[in-house]
This record gives structure tokens, sequence and C-alpha cells, in this order.
């Protein structure tokens, strides 16, 4: 290897992150056009965010694996072979493009792990983006799509059943006090219902009914 | 048994070199970077899909389980490795393949790659067969294509696939020894209005 792995995981890492991300907030928008949660739709149309999802999905494929074309990295064109020791910086050649990403870890490629860690990262960032955009979506174009079905809105609804009728800011409030108001009982029936082996009910006693 | 599965790996193997654009695919499919992103994003993706709050509640258990049997199919695998140092096909027969992808170290079986894909595959399974029989398909596409690039063998594919099946069922099972705190994990990512 002819470049530094520290280097090649930085560099890495940062294309990794921008394909979870894009990947992630495409196919979170395809899930949520499908069941309706709006409060999470990137367009105000189920239809339109499906497709812009769509969109997304390939675009984080298309420019994670054609990136080495543009940009400087261990994949120097005549460098790439099947083995990544033989590697030299710079940009890739259209025939060697297939393998540019094939970077063994120790060379400086994602281990699974940090593909872990990066995707997670990169899921969370597409969910927040969605709620933001969601919330803008939902309070200027929504109200007047809603106006006829407003009956039809459960306002006892919370976490993602709330925001098929609420944005995110709207729902957060709810759904956290509904959290709070719930999760004692949540957690008594649930150790009276756990296996008697159960880590809690060994720590605590069983079930917490001799209580 | 040996000679079969390296008899299966080197015909296999043989077949590359002739269509140039068939082995570019190949490379990509058996890259560390497309297989296991899809893997990750249907599981992303069924959290965010149930229709209903209990068929939703069920979707993101059965994600949770899904996510902790990819995790400890990876120190299953670790495990057979430390037990068993099976040299890769490329290590053993290097003069009669055509490497398509880089070296990897670590031990030939089981195919930790397979493991993972067939771990999330039967995930997904559990709570919609046609998409389960999707990725299940994904899963043997990804492990086929580190057996042409010939950095598998096709016993480490099967027992790889066996590992992430027979790990999904263990953990199913140890998720009744962590009740309450998996569905009260479920409660509060609800409360955070993500569930």
């Amino acid at each position: 290897m002819n470049t530094d792995p520290d280097v090649v995981w930085e560099l890495f890492a940062g294309h990794y992150f921008m394909f979870a991300f894009l990947a992630s907030l495409g196919v979170l928008q395809v899930a949520v056009s499908n069941v309706g949660t709006r409060g999470l739709w990137l367009t105000p149309h189920a239809g339109m965010t499906r497709w812009l999802g769509i969109a997304f999905v390939l675009t984080g494929i298309a420019v994670f694996f054609l990136q080495p074309l543009w940009v400087d990295g261990p994949w120097a064109a005549g460098s790439v072979e099947a083995d990544s020791l033989t590697r030299s910086w710079g940009k890739a050649s259209w025939s060697e493009l297939a393998g540019a990403r094939n970077v063994n870890d120790i060379h400086g490629g994602l281990d699974g792990i940090k593909q872990a860690m990066w995707f997670s990262l990169g899921a969370i960032a597409a969910f927040a983006v969605s709620a933001v955009v969601g919330t803008l979506s939902v309070n200027i174009f929504a109200s007047a799509e809603n106006s006829g079905d407003g009956d039809q809105t459960d306002s006892e609804a919370n976490g993602l059943a709330g925001l098929e009728s609420r944005s995110y800011i709207e729902n957060l409030p709810g759904s956290f006090a509904n959290f709070r108001a719930d999760i004692g009982g949540v957690w008594r029936s649930g150790l009276v219902k756990a296996d008697r082996w159960s880590l809690m009910n060994v720590l605590f006693g069983r079930g917490g009914s001799s209580e | 048994m040996n000679s079969i599965d390296a008899n299966i790996v080197i015909w296999l193997n043989a077949l590359s070199g002739n269509v140039k654009l068939f082995d570019d695919l190949i490379r990509v499919v058996a890259s560390d970077y497309l297989m296991p992103m899809v893997f990750s994003l249907a599981m992303f993706g069924l959290w965010f899909s149930g229709k209903n709050p209990a068929e939703r509640v069920r979707y993101q258990l059965t994600m949770l389980v899904g996510i902790s049997a990819l995790s400890i199919s990876n120190v299953v695998v670790w495990l057979f490795n430390i037990t068993w140092d099976r040299p890769r096909p490329f290590v053993e027969h290097g003069d009669q393949l055509n490497l398509l992808f880089y070296s990897p170290t670590d031990p030939s079986f089981p195919a930790n790659p397979v493991a993972v894909g067939f771990a999330t595959a039967t995930a997904a399974w559990t709570i919609n067969r046609k998409f389960g029989w999707w990725m299940f398909a994904a899963a043997a596409v990804y492990g086929c294509s580190r057996l042409y690039a010939g950095v598998f063998y096709p016993s480490d594919i099967i027992g790889g696939a066996i590992v992430g099946v027979a790990v999904y069922g263990f953990t199913s099972y140890l998720r009744r020894f962590l009740e309450p705190l998996i569905t009260g994990f479920v409660r509060l990512i609800r409360g955070l209005s993500a569930a």
C-alpha cells in the first residue's frame, strides 16, 4: 500500500456517511410514504415523496461507487488490482472503477463496526432532516389538504402514529408526555409477563408482584 | 469434501475473465459496502413500515432482535475462527484462481458476510414472507459473488447461512430474558416520535 491507511480511512468514513445518509433518507421516504406518516414526508404528496426516496437511494449508490472518478483516493489509475496492497493515490479510471472501493480494512477500508457506527449516524441524520423538512411541509402545505378530514385525527395517537396527522414538532411533546405517563405501567406489567429468568426479574425479584 | 469444495470454487472462478462487465458487477456486489448497506436499509425501512400501531411494534421488536442477531452472529463467526483457522481458497489454490477481491486475512469458515445477511433476512422473513425471501436471495447472491471472486469455499457460504439463521432463532429466544427492557426501549423511542 503506497498510501497512509489513516488517510484512506478518513476518506472512506466521509464517503460512507454520505452514502448511508442519502440511502437512509431515500428508504425512509419510501417507507413513510407507503404508510402515510406525513410528518416525515419531504414533499406534500405521497407519490412524489416515494419517487424522491427512490431517487435518493439510487443517488447514494451512484455517488459512492462513482466518486473515485473525480475524487483522489487509493485508486489511482493503473494501481487498482484485486488486492489493495498495490494502490496509489489519485483518481480512478473507468476500467478499474468496479474494484476501486475494494480496500481491505487493514489498508484503510471500513470494518463492520465502523460501518455500523457511520450507518447509525447517517440514519439518525436522515430522520432529523425528514422531521425538520416534514414539519415545514406539514405547516406550509398540509393544513389546506387536511381540512376535510380533521375528524379522523386521533389526538391520543403518539409516536409515528401521531405523525400521520401532525408535524414532528407538534407531535413530540404529547408523545414524550405519554411515554412518561405509561412507562411505569409498561415496566410493571412487562415484569409480570416476562420469563421468570428474565434479567430484570432476577435482579429485582419475581415479577414485582410480591410488592 | 475439501476437494469438492475446491473444485466448485475453481470451476466457478474459472468463468471470470471472459465478460469484463459481469466481473465488474461481481466486484461491486462482493464489495464490503453495497450488500451490507442493503441489509441495514432493509431493517431501517421495516422499522417505519408497520401500517398500524400493533404491526409497528411487532416490526420494531423484530428489527431490534435482528440487529442483535447481526451482532451476535459476528461473535459466533469469531468463535469459529479462533477454533478453526481454515485457509482461504486463494491461499491453498492461488495458482488456479483469478482473485477478483482483496485478500482477506481472517479465516475462511464460516462466511461472516453471509451470516450477517442471513440473520437479517430471517428477521425480515418472520414479519413479511415475500420481502424475507427477497432478502434471502440478496444474501445468497452476496455469498455467491464472494465465491466467484475466489475468497470463500461453498461450505463457508453454507456454514455462514446456517450460523445466521440459527443465531436469529437463538436471539429471538434470548429476547424473553431481556424483557421488559426491550419493550421499554421501543416505548422510549416512541416517546421521541421515532417509533
